[in-house]
């Protein structure tokens, strides 16, 4: 696609990266097609390709991001099936997530939009202060009724209280930097991120990522140093805070590399590898660019690792247990990891479930359902529709952000990984129904 | 009669008309004057000199044949070539021994039994020559087989009936015949599990190229005792007789199921693609019915409570009916023809028929102001073919 | 650079009004008019040519399109129709006089008829969202164009799409039953049903591929095709593509009518098989993709009667599909040939004209020899059972001198085209694109004639102006309108 950036403005080694991005764009459409957001709301500009367009338009003219740009970038997901639709090979991510941070830096954002974002940036990231806020707002579930109105703020809030759990889990062991031993004779140390939200929301989930390497012979390192993984800043629009959190566990996997060596760098949360994969790139103009570039290289999700390590179960549930496995978009999009959990769980000896349209985002994508309630609620819908269709015993994800926004309309929502521990020894899911699977 | 040997006749004789406001009827050999609504006029043009093949390419599957061509003589020529015309056209028995020309089957668009696989004679008409009331030389279409360029006047020029211009020469999408032909055949069904019967052929995935039912008496004229409803595969040998063994495993559930190789096949097809099976005496009318499939069987019984005979091709979705000409007749065929969505063509009636304003199905309003100006755009004078398909 | 018409200078100055008007008829959501939100909506899938348009409107009924398009026609306001905006020809182009039609948001399945084989769906649902709502079924949609993942059923009537398929199954028009269109002055008129043969002048026939000049189709019924028992395709490579063309030849002339026959030359390959990965050999000169259908003893019947054939001319290599998971591989580059070539060039034009098959090693021949003259790249693809021929010409659109070049370039080709007995545009339509080139194909008689149905259609031209036929001869900047009885 024809671009207009001045000699000045490509002197920009960001806007180059942009330029370059959208000159492979040949605005063909297909990525219309299955953007979640163009086939619910049938319009160019909630579609990958208007967006494209409203960057590029923003980008050359150089002028401030109009509210209209902000809505429909706001509005997108990044849940990046464009990308795998895409025949051209555009690097939608880097273009969207350059294309946010120049909303942030020029759009003047209403007053509680700018708090609650600011809200979020400042307590998502960080696990203590997250446990406290979600106590609080477990205390605030008893006056949702109270938070009427349909104005976006109103909505907002009780998105959040909707998504606070009832009962928070208490923490673990495993979300304190230390060494896990492996069972046996050692055949891979790996750096496991801890990250932030899922260790508060569901603790259980490391544990059985945890439990399960350290029994396949594997040592398992949460590193001191090491936390949020940066995503959930940095699809806010706050570069600059992500990028501290990207320096911060780059260093810290690094020392761990020069200490003990690392294998690899595996996470439970796709969300969070899509980002860690891309550290080579977000880091790629600092010192530490190199660095940066291995961790990247050693990041694996935990389905590549166990498929890697040739995971076998122990055991088989005892009753057939049908498992919908809805794949995050960061998994499947993000990471392009579509096979290793479904191959994974089939040898574990659940039946395996695909919705239809499985590349369309369930609405949950960081902080998204959130802030835009109201599509994140109708993805939602779509998406639990196509899971109950399937006459499922319960879904299995390896995202704890899709996990918590299906969770709530009687299917158990458990990680993949749980259910791959369980099936090797490891204790059955918590929020496996007694009785289901013996 | 004028019956120029050329284009360039056409164009003269039409000039001529147009500066006279003289009517002109438009034909080829007239075969098919009796269908549709009539027309008096005191000058007829035809095309019947204007003869030839100029163009038969059979890897490109494409042939150009002059309007007045005999649809025998093209067809001939295919056969040299191991080609056929695809969309099987008919020669109706009840038109006697007289030859029709390939503009004539055009401009009636008629199919026979293969149209419900592979397309109607409409969707085979690749180009077109013609002049127009205005006495002009246009084309339309080509003499390749996938084009979008320009409005396809080659769509509207077929089954016009000669009201928008006089077509010269015809470029058709032609397929190579097939190796062999079988058919599947069930004795003694009724209209309505017939037509289930050849849903479930059509259904599927043998490419059915034939799907029709002859109740009791069309059946009879075929020499079968009982109703037969037979379904028809054109293909490769080994192809045929692997798809009809399937076909019969389908309908199985129906009754005994009867298998006829190519020669019986043949036959039993081109009758069904002739209306052969139509007992006609003298003043019975015939009508062309075009319905969704699972309507045919109650336009059928209707019929038959009107004292008419009939058959269904089409799986169910052509009905040929005939019998009496009575305008009671037609008026019930017509309504229940509207109501199950449908659309009807007059193939041969008495007069009285063929003059009322439902001889073919009633345009609302706002349709036929846009057919009237589309007509006027082609012949301004209104001097081709005027009153054949509406009186106004 | 393509010439639009002169913007009604009335309608801009009521453009206040007009938004008003057009807000009266439909929710507020439905009618877009800011500037930044209009931007997208400037161009479609020709994003070489843009124009951002008055207003955009979003209807999600038959009746709100009838009322916009008798608002429009009152007010003297033109009119663009709009699907998926995939056009390759700029079919969608806006004017900026004009409000766009946009039909994305009728995107409902209203019946499916197994019985009688036919679906009714509204025109903003996808050519391949009618297939995947009855392939579990085992039907399916047949016209396949390209685009056919996201470009949308209405715009399939506006341009009579076409595919890779049709050669067996044929185009747009030949699989749609029915169509409730609108026209200009908000009449809803139902053309044809779910019954195959319809009385008196063919209007769908007229009506698809006109390209939104006549009304716009809300609602289509379209024939639903039982799948066949299973498909499978083969790769053959060959030395020239002369050698390919003969090829092709020798296999239509057997009597095989192969489902999909499709012809890639070397630069095509390398571009797909980037993108692919579907084991396209990197070695030849050209390569045919055939395809067949029907059970598996009759598939390797079929295919083994071709590779017989394809035997006789010297392959390099051929290569029959083992598995449902290659033969999806060996489309994926096919279908994603267009946007793989954004992975080799930062532009294309593509081309869409049909030619006699017989002339195709000629045509590749000046094709070749006027990329070398222009200094362009050219990647040919060939649905070569049709003749419908698909240069890709690769360009730099930020290089102003480039493009020139390769719009010149590519109306050489499609005058090539016409020259050898073929036309301007196969299965893409004439758009904004090939308007100017009407007049090689057509004489100006031939062109009032289409002028006059087009008026009788919508007298006032306020339908897709400036799309299809070219402006007025002098002054090109105002359509060229002829009363229908003129």
């Amino acid at each position: 696609m024809q671009t207009n950036f001045t000699p000045d403005q490509l002197a920009d080694p960001d806007i180059a990266v942009a330029d370059r991005i959208l000159r492979s764009c040949v605005h063909c459409g297909f990525c219309t097609a299955t953007c979640p957001t163009f086939v619910t709301v049938g319009d160019e500009d909630d579609s990958p390709r208007g967006r494209i367009y409203m960057i590029k338009d923003m980008l050359e003219t150089g002028a401030p991001a109009s509210e209209p740009v902000a809505f429909h970038l706001d509005r997108c997901l990044s849940c990046l099936s464009c990308m795998t639709t895409c025949p051209s090979g555009v690097d939608y991510m880097h273009l969207i997530d350059h294309a946010r941070t120049r909303v942030e830096e020029t759009y003047e954002r209403p007053a509680h939009d700018r708090a609650l974002r600011s809200l979020l940036a400042a307590i998502m990231p960080y696990p203590a202060r997250l446990r406290m806020a979600l106590r609080a707002a477990s205390l605030g579930r008893l006056g949702r009724g109270l938070v009427r109105g349909e104005g976006m703020l109103m909505r907002r809030l009780r998105a959040m209280l909707d998504l606070a759990p009832a009962q928070l889990p208490p923490p673990s062991s495993t979300e304190r930097p230390g060494v896990f031993p492996a069972t046996g004779e050692r055949r891979a140390r790996v750096a496991l991120l801890a990250g932030c939200a899922q260790q508060v929301l569901d603790p259980g989930i490391h544990d059985a990522t945890i439990r399960l390497l350290n029994r396949m012979g594997v040592e398992v390192v949460v590193a001191a140093g090491a936390g949020c993984c940066g995503a959930l800043t940095h699809h806010l629009g706050r570069h600059d805070e992500a990028l501290g959190f990207a320096r911060a566990n780059v260093a810290a996997w690094t020392r761990e590399i020069g200490a003990g060596g690392l294998d690899a760098v595996v996470t439970d949360t796709s969300g969070c590898g899509t980002v860690l994969k891309d550290y080579g790139f977000l880091l790629r103009d600092t010192p530490e660019a190199k660095d940066a570039a291995r961790i990247s290289e050693l990041t694996v999700d935990i389905t590549e690792l166990l498929l890697r390590l040739d995971y076998q179960p122990s055991r088989t549930p005892k009753t057939p247990l049908t498992v919908a496995y809805h794949a995050a978009c960061s998994l499947q999009h993000g990471q392009r990891v579509t096979d290793a959990p479904k191959t994974l769980l089939r040898r574990a000896g659940f039946s395996v479930a695909e919705p239809k349209d499985p590349h369309l985002c369930c609405g949950s994508a960081g902080t998204y359902n959130i802030l835009q309630p109201e599509m994140a609620g109708q993805l939602r819908a779509r998406k639990l529709g196509t899971l109950h269709a399937l006459k499922p015993d319960l879904i299995a994800a390896g995202n704890i952000g899709c996990l918590t926004q299906l969770a709530g309309d009687g299917l158990p929502t458990i990680h993949t990984v749980e259910l791959l521990d369980w099936m090797a020894g490891g204790p059955r899911p918590a929020r496996l129904p007694q009785g289901a699977g013996g | 009669m004028i019956a120029p040997s050329d284009e360039a006749g056409l164009v003269a004789a039409i000039e001529a008309a147009a500066a006279a406001r003289t009517p002109l009827t438009i034909e080829g050999l007239g075969s098919k004057a009796g269908f549709a609504r009539p027309v008096q006029t005191a000058e007829t043009l035809s095309t019947r000199n204007l003869t030839g093949i100029p163009l038969h390419a059979p890897q490109e599957l494409i042939v150009s044949a002059r309007a007045g061509t005999t649809l025998a003589a093209l067809e001939a020529k295919l056969a040299e070539a191991g080609q056929h015309l695809i969309a099987e056209p008919p020669h109706y028995a009840f038109l006697g021994a007289e030859a029709q020309t390939v503009g004539g089957i055009i401009a009636t668009n008629l199919s026979g039994p293969r149209r419900i696989a592979w397309g109607a004679m409409r969707d085979h008409v690749m180009g077109i020559r013609a002049v127009t009331g205005r006495a002009e030389v246009i084309r339309s279409g080509g003499r390749v087989l996938k084009n979008v360029t320009g409005l396809d006047l080659c769509k509207l020029f077929t089954g016009s009936y000669g009201t928008l211009g006089v077509m010269s020469e015809v470029t058709l999408k032609v397929l190579p015949a097939p190796e062999a032909t079988g058919t599947v055949l069930l004795a003694g069904l009724d209209a309505a599990t017939a037509v289930k019967a050849l849903s479930a052929a059509l259904g599927s995935p043998f490419s059915v190229t034939g799907a029709a039912h002859l109740p009791q008496a069309a059946a009879a004229a075929l020499g079968h005792a009982r109703s037969i409803t037979i379904a028809r595969i054109e293909d490769f040998t080994d192809s045929v007789h692997y798809r009809i063994g399937r076909l019969a495993g389908i309908w199985s559930g129906f009754g005994a199921v009867e298998q006829l190789d190519t020669t019986a096949s043949l036959a039993l097809w081109r009758a069904v693609r002739d209306a052969a099976p139509l007992a006609l005496r003298d003043g019975d009318a015939v009508w062309r019915v075009s319905v969704q499939p699972s309507a045919g069987p109650a336009i059928l019984d209707m019929a038959r409570g009107a004292g008419l005979d009939g058959y269904l091709d089409w799986g169910g979705g052509l009905v040929f009916l005939s019998g009496p000409g009575g305008e009671t007749a037609h008026a019930a065929i017509a309504a229940a023809t509207r109501r199950a969505g449908g659309e009807w063509w007059l193939l041969r009636a008495p007069d009285a028929l063929r003059h009322r304003p439902d001889a073919l199905p009633p345009e609302p309003e706002a349709m036929a102001a846009i057919r009237r100006r589309v007509a006027a755009a082609f012949d301004p004078a209104g001097i081709l073919n005027p009153g054949r398909l509406h009186a106004a | 650079m393509i010439a639009l018409p002169q913007p009604k200078t009335d309608v801009l100055d009521r453009r206040d009004a007009v938004h008003e008007g057009l807000r009266a008829l439909l929710p507020a959501r439905a009618v877009i008019t800011d500037p930044s939100r209009l931007k997208p909506y400037e161009t479609d899938g020709l994003s070489a040519y843009r124009q951002m348009p008055l207003a955009v409107v979003l209807p999600e009924s038959t009746e709100q399109v009838a009322a916009v398009l008798r608002f429009c026609h009152q007010n003297g306001v033109r009119v663009v129709p709009r699907g998926a905006g995939t056009s390759l020809a700029g079919g969608a182009l806006p004017l900026a006089d004009a409000v766009v039609v946009g039909m994305m948001r009728m995107n409902r399945i209203l019946d499916v008829n197994y019985a009688d084989r036919y679906a009714v769906v509204q025109a903003g649902v996808t050519n391949l969202g009618i297939t995947k709502a009855v392939e579990a079924d085992g039907f399916f949609y047949a016209p396949d164009p390209s685009s056919q993942l996201a470009c949308m059923i209405g715009g399939n009537i506006g341009m009579n799409s076409g595919g890779a398929h049709c050669l067996k199954y044929g185009v747009t028009a030949n699989n749609v039953l029915g169509i409730k269109l609108v026209t200009i002055e908000g009449e809803i008129l139902e053309l044809g049903g779910a019954h195959l043969d319809t009385a008196g002048y063919d209007w769908m026939g007229i009506v698809i591929g006109s390209e939104g000049q006549l009304g716009i189709a809300t609602e289509i019924t379209v024939r639903l095709l039982r799948a066949p028992e299973g498909t499978r395709a083969m790769l053959a490579a060959f030395k020239s593509n002369e050698i390919a063309g003969r090829c092709v030849d020798a296999i239509i002339g057997s009597g095989i009518i192969p489902v999909a026959l499709e012809f890639m030359d070397r630069p095509a390959i390398h571009a797909c098989e980037a993108f692919a990965k579907a084991g396209y050999p990197l070695d030849a000169e050209a390569m045919l993709i055939i395809e067949v259908e029907g059970s598996v003893e009759e598939q390797d019947s079929l295919l083994g009667r071709i590779k017989e054939i394809c035997g006789r001319f010297d392959p390099i290599s051929l290569k029959v599909s083992q598995s449902a998971e290659e033969s999806a591989a060996i489309w994926k580059g096919r279908k994603g040939a267009f946007g793989a070539i954004g992975r080799i060039s930062p532009d294309y034009l593509c081309m869409d004209g049909t030619i006699p098959t017989s002339t195709l090693p000629e045509v590749l021949r000046r094709i070749g020899e006027m990329s070398e003259q222009y200094g362009l790249g050219v990647a040919n693809i060939f649905h070569a059972g049709d003749g419908n021929l698909h240069p890709l010409i690769m360009f730099d659109a930020n290089n102003p001198e480039s493009m020139h070049k390769a719009e010149a370039f590519g109306a050489d080709i499609l005058k090539l085209c016409v020259e050898v007995g073929g036309c301007l545009t196969g299965e893409h339509g004439v758009g904004v694109e090939k308007r100017d080139l009407m007049s090689v194909q057509f004489t100006e008689t031939e062109l009032d004639q289409q002028r006059r149905v087009k008026t009788a259609f919508d007298a006032g031209w306020l339908l897709n102006t400036a799309k299809v036929f070219p402006l007025k001869p002098g002054t090109d900047t105002t359509p060229a309108p002829i009363p229908h009885a003129a």
